[in-house]
């Protein structure tokens, strides 16, 4: 076990390496989406600029569900890029080079490549946080601890509809999951009700990548916390029990790759 | 001949869209749940001012949404980002053998790709909005959106195309590809009305093309019969051609493929 996290730390270290081995590109694509991100903020201060409160959000609020958001969100796409191309790489027999290594395939996967450009969204939240999140040592502890727990929802998540690709053969499913997350992400769930609203809790867990993490900031709920931690382990186990299994049904590409 | 390559590309790309429907089934559900949600979280902040939002009611802003959304996921959502690793990578050469234009012979295979998709979308905006909002405000809009609709996916393909001309240069398109999307979604007035907008910002928004991705077929669908629309989206239509041809004719000649 040791071995093995020994090995996953270097190959961590040597995916950063990489990603900053070209340092102007790196501050560029960074630069990049941090004013993809700004455009998401200028759209929620319009929102609430013609709409006022609506169900209890306001600017404030919605600023700090994406300081969470953008934070947990850069650290899955950036940290862990390989997540979203799990049915990708299935599909083009790209796994091969990683089923040989003493480590563990998905989380060698997981580790293995950096996306320079999501790692700007990581440090804007963490800026946003700091400068519109009210900080008080509480709070920072908090904050820290829910983007822990989203992080590890998303990449479950992200995991487990790419790894539908060793049954489906596509990977659609994937592809749309990846994009309804994203982008349902952004939304404080609570503003809907009904069949909405048990979608977002459950199929695309977008309400717990953002909205219940955002509130545990705001006003700590043990309850809350312990369906986070809950729903964290559910689609962490689903994800490493649904690899797995695929991976019995994996047929090589018989090509070198780089995974 | 020109003209039989182009309509063979749209229909041969069509069919293939066709032949696969667990992909058109996915389309359908991740639209549907898009479109529910934008336009639930417009809805309750109609609702919660009287029924009313930048002159839009809960039912007008509901049909807005869900035209906009259909306008843009029936999209290839990473189309330029493709289109330009295409061109980095080389790959784009072997298709200067063909007798017809590159840039051409690109559009019309994404326009045949996009076109069940977007019936696809409408086939599950009328009953979902209905359910959701009402009936349309307006039963002359809606007719005005849908050929609205198919110039907006059109203008919109053919923009993607003349941005993605820069990776014959930049060598990527990645980060160019990021801003147009957020130029499509504000500016653009995918995700939020234009009417929104403070005054400087809708100026800025009324001399890009994005309105006429998104805006255009979802005002008409909102219930505001204005015909004018349609005519902005062909004059964009033809700007931006004009744009993505005299773009890729200058990148096709600069062209450097190493290897085979």
């Amino acid at each position: 076990m040791r071995r093995q996290c020994r090995g996953l730390a270097a190959t961590l270290r040597a995916a950063f390496a990489e990603a900053a081995a070209n340092r102007r590109a790196l501050l560029f694509q960074m630069g990049v989406m941090i004013l993809n991100d700004l455009a998401w903020i200028a759209f929620w201060v319009l929102f609430f600029r013609k709409a006022g409160e609506v169900n209890g959000w306001d600017r404030d609020r919605v600023i700090l569900l994406q300081a969470v958001l953008t934070c947990a969100g850069g650290i899955t796409l950036g940290v862990f890029a390989n997540a979203r191309r799990v049915g990708t790489l299935v599909l083009d027999g790209g796994l091969d080079s990683v089923l040989s290594l003493p480590t563990h395939p998905l989380a060698h996967l997981l580790v293995k490549r950096i996306e320079a450009i999501n790692l700007g969204d990581m440090v804007f939240g963490v800026c946003l946080f700091a400068v519109a999140g009210h900080p008080t040592p509480g709070r920072v502890t908090v904050f820290i601890a829910v983007v822990i727990a989203s992080v590890i929802v998303q990449v479950g998540f992200l995991v487990l509809t790419g790894s539908l690709a060793f049954f489906a053969g596509r990977n659609d499913g994937g592809d749309l999951g990846f994009n309804a997350l994203m982008l349902l992400g952004n939304y404080p769930v609570t503003l809907f009700a009904g069949f909405t609203r048990v979608v977002l809790y459950s199929v695309v867990p977008a309400a717990f990548i953002a909205t219940v993490p955002a509130q545990l900031i705001d006003h700590v709920d043990l309850g809350q916390m312990v369906t986070m931690a809950v729903v964290a382990a559910v689609f962490s186990g689903a994800a490493v029990s649904l690899f797995t299994l695929g991976l019995r049904r994996y047929s090589s590409g018989s090509v070198f790759t780089r995974a | 001949m020109t003209a039989r390559a182009l309509r063979l590309a749209v229909a041969t790309s069509g069919r293939r869209v066709l032949a696969v429907p667990g992909a058109l089934l996915m389309t359908a559900i991740f639209y549907a749940i898009v479109a529910a949600v934008i336009a639930g979280v417009w809805r309750s902040a109609a609702n919660a001012n009287d029924g009313l939002i930048a002159g839009y009611s809960a039912a007008s802003i509901t049909w807005y949404l869900f035209a906009s959304e259909a306008g843009t996921i029936s999209m290839n959502f990473r189309l330029m980002d493709d289109i330009g690793a295409d061109i980095a990578s080389g790959e784009i050469a072997v298709e200067l053998l063909r007798p017809v234009s590159v840039v051409s012979h690109r559009i019309f295979i994404e326009f045949g790709r996009v076109l069940p998709k977007l019936a696809v979308c409408l086939a599950v905006a009328l009953p979902l909005g209905w359910f959701a909002g009402g009936p349309p405000p307006s039963p002359a809009g809606l007719l005005w959106a849908m050929p609205s609709l198919v110039l907006a996916v059109a203008c919109n393909i053919v923009a993607q195309h003349a941005c993605a001309a820069a990776s014959f240069w930049l060598r990527e398109s990645r980060t160019t590809w990021f801003i147009y999307q957020k130029g499509v979604f504000m500016l653009g007035g995918m995700l939020i009305p234009l009417e929104v907008l403070p005054g400087w910002l809708r100026s800025v928004s009324n001399a890009t093309p994005f309105p006429s991705m998104a805006y255009a077929p979802a005002r008409l669908a909102s219930g505001h019969v204005e015909p004018h629309l349609i005519v902005v989206q062909l004059a964009w239509l033809c700007v931006l051609g004009g744009v993505a041809a005299a773009a890729f004719g200058l990148g096709e000649r600069r062209l450097q493929v190493v290897g085979g």
